[in-house]
C-alpha cells in the first residue's frame, strides 16, 4: 500500500490535476457562499417576519414557520432529489450547478433564519421599549437597536452552520457537480489510490473549514467576555 | 407544464419505505451510542488527561468535524481494501458516522464535564455525601442540564446524516426511495413523501425525547 502511495504521488501532485482540484473547490466554495448569501437574506427576513405582530402577516408567518421546520427536518440528499427532479421539468437547461445551489439556499434559509431569530430574541426587552418610547418605527428599531446588539449571538453559531453547509456540498456529488468529493471520485476512477484522491479531498475540505471554525471559536470566546 | 401527481403510486410501496425508516432508525441508534462510548473517552481526555492524551483527543475532533462524513467513507470503503481490509458496504457506513460521532459528542460531553465546579464537588463532600450521591445529586443534574438539548438535537442530526448511507447501497429510507423512484419514474411523489417520512420521524424523536428529558432530567427541552 505505501508503495503504491510513493510510486504514485509524483504522478498524482501535476499541474492538471491540482488545477482540476483547484477548481473543484473553487465551485464547492461558490455554492457555499452563494447559499449562505441568500440563506443570510432570507434568514433575516424570515426571522424578523416571525417577530413581527401584524395581522396581515399571519399567514406569511405561517408559511415560514412551516418552511423553517420542515426544511430543518430533511437530509440534505433528499432536498438535493426534490429540487433536481422538480427543476429540471421546468427548466430543461438549468446546469446541475445551479440546481445543487438553489438546495444549499433552501437548507442554509432554514438553519440561518432560526440562528437569526434566537439572536433577535437576545436583545433584552427594555431596549426595545426604550426604542418604541423614542418614537422608532418598525425598520429603525431593527437596523438601530436590534441588529447592533445582535450580531455578536447570531455569529458564532452562524459560522459553524457555514462549515456544516460546506460539507454538506459533498452530497452534491451525487448529481454531478463537479465539486470537490466528485472531483476525488474522478481522480481515483483514473486509477489513482483512493488514498491520495479522497486524501487530498478530505485536506482540501479541511483547508476550507478550519480556519472558519477557528474563527468562530475566537468569536465565540471574545464575544462572550465582553 | 402538463403533470399529474400520482402519490398512490408511491403510498402502496410505503410498507417498504417504512421498513426503511426503520433501518434509517437502528444506524442513527448504533452511530450514536458508539460515538457516545467514543466521545466519553474523549471528553474524559480532553479535560483530565495529560497532555498527550488531550492533544490526540483535540486533533481527533478537529479533523473530524471539518471534513465531510461523506468523503471520510469513501476512503475506509475504498482506500481499506488496498491495506487487505475489505468492509461491507453498512459496515463502512457505520463506523464512519461512529467515529464522526464521536467527535461531536466528545465536544458536547466535555462541555457537560466541565459544567461540574470543584467547589460543588469539595461542598458535597464536606456536606458527608457518599460518592453515588455526589453522583446522583450534584454531578448528574449539572451534566443532565448543559448537555441534554445538544444530545437530542444531535439525535436528530444523525437520523438526518445517516441518509448518506444510501450512497453507498444501503437500503435505508433515502434508499428506499431510490429503488422505489427508479422503479416507478415518479421521482417527485416519492422523494416528497420520504420527506415527510422524514419529518414525522424527527419530529417524533425531538418531542419523545424531549418528553423523557423533562420527567427523568427535568429539563425543560423545547419539544419543537
Amino acid at each position: 500500500m505505501f508503495q503504491r502511495l510513493i510510486d504514485e504521488a509524483p504522478l498524482f501532485f501535476n499541474y492538471h490535476n491540482l488545477v482540476f482540484i483547484l477548481e473543484a473547490m473553487g465551485r464547492t466554495l461558490g455554492m457555499t457562499i452563494i447559499g449562505c448569501t441568500v440563506g443570510f437574506t432570507l434568514g433575516l427576513i424570515i426571522a424578523v417576519l416571525r417577530r413581527s405582530e401584524s395581522r396581515t402577516l399571519l399567514p406569511f408567518r405561517a408559511i415560514a414557520i412551516a418552511y423553517v421546520e420542515t426544511f430543518r427536518r430533511i437530509p440534505f440528499l433528499v432536498i438535493l432529489f426534490i429540487v433536481l427532479f422538480v427543476i429540471e421539468p421546468l427548466m430543461p437547461g438549468a446546469s446541475l450547478f445551479a440546481i445543487a445551489t438553489v438546495s444549499v439556499c433552501l437548507l442554509s434559509t432554514a438553519f440561518l433564519s432560526e440562528v437569526i431569530r434566537s439572536g433577535l430574541e437576545s436583545v433584552p426587552e427594555q431596549q426595545i421599549e426604550g426604542a418604541r418610547t423614542l418614537n422608532f418605527n418598525a425598520l429603525q428599531m431593527l437596523v438601530m437597536v436590534i441588529l447592533p446588539q445582535s450580531w455578536k449571538v447570531i455569529i458564532p453559531p452562524a459560522a459553524a452552520f457555514i462549515v456544516m453547509f460546506i460539507k454538506d456540498t459533498s452530497l452534491a456529488s451525487q448529481l454531478g457537480v463537479i465539486e470537490l468529493t466528485f472531483a476525488g471520485k474522478m481522480l481515483v476512477n483514473r486509477g489513482f489510490s483512493p488514498v491520495l484522491g479522497f486524501g487530498a479531498i478530505l485536506i482540501c475540505y479541511f483547508l476550507l473549514s478550519y480556519p472558519l471554525s477557528r474563527f468562530a471559536a475566537y468569536l465565540e470566546k471574545r464575544l462572550a467576555s465582553s | 407544464m402538463d403533470y399529474t401527481f400520482q402519490f398512490a403510486e408511491v403510498l402502496k410501496e410505503l410498507p417498504y419505505l417504512l421498513g426503511g425508516a426503520v433501518v434509517t432508525l437502528q444506524i442513527a441508534f448504533i452511530t450514536f451510542w458508539a460515538g457516545a462510548f467514543i466521545g466519553i473517552f474523549g471528553a474524559i481526555a480532553k479535560v483530565y488527561g495529560g497532555n498527550a492524551a488531550r492533544r490526540i483527543a483535540s486533533s481527533y475532533v478537529i479533523i473530524f468535524t471539518n471534513t465531510p462524513a461523506l468523503v471520510q467513507i469513501f476512503l475506509l470503503y475504498y482506500a481499506l481494501p488496498d491495506a487487505g481490509i475489505l468492509l461491507g458496504s453498512m459496515t463502512a457506513v457505520l463506523i464512519g458516522l461512529t467515529l464522526n460521532a464521536g467527535a461531536y459528542l466528545t465536544e458536547i460531553l466535555r462541555a457537560g464535564v466541565i459544567s461540574v465546579r470543584r467547589s460543588e464537588m469539595e461542598a458535597a463532600t464536606t456536606l458527608g455525601m457518599s460518592r453515588l450521591q455526589l453522583l446522583r445529586y450534584v454531578m448528574l443534574p449539572h451534566i443532565a442540564k448543559t448537555i441534554y438539548a445538544p444530545l437530542s438535537n444531535f439525535f436528530v442530526w444523525l437520523v438526518l446524516g445517516s441518509s448518506l448511507a444510501a450512497l453507498f447501497g444501503v437500503e435505508e429510507l433515502t434508499g428506499r426511495a431510490i429503488n422505489i423512484s427508479t422503479a416507478n419514474l415518479r421521482s417527485i411523489e416519492t422523494f416528497t413523501i420520504v420527506a415527510a417520512i422524514y419529518v414525522v420521524l424527527t419530529v417524533l424523536a425531538s418531542s419523545s425525547l424531549a418528553l423523557v428529558g423533562r420527567w427523568a432530567f427535568r429539563v425543560k427541552a423545547k419539544v419543537f
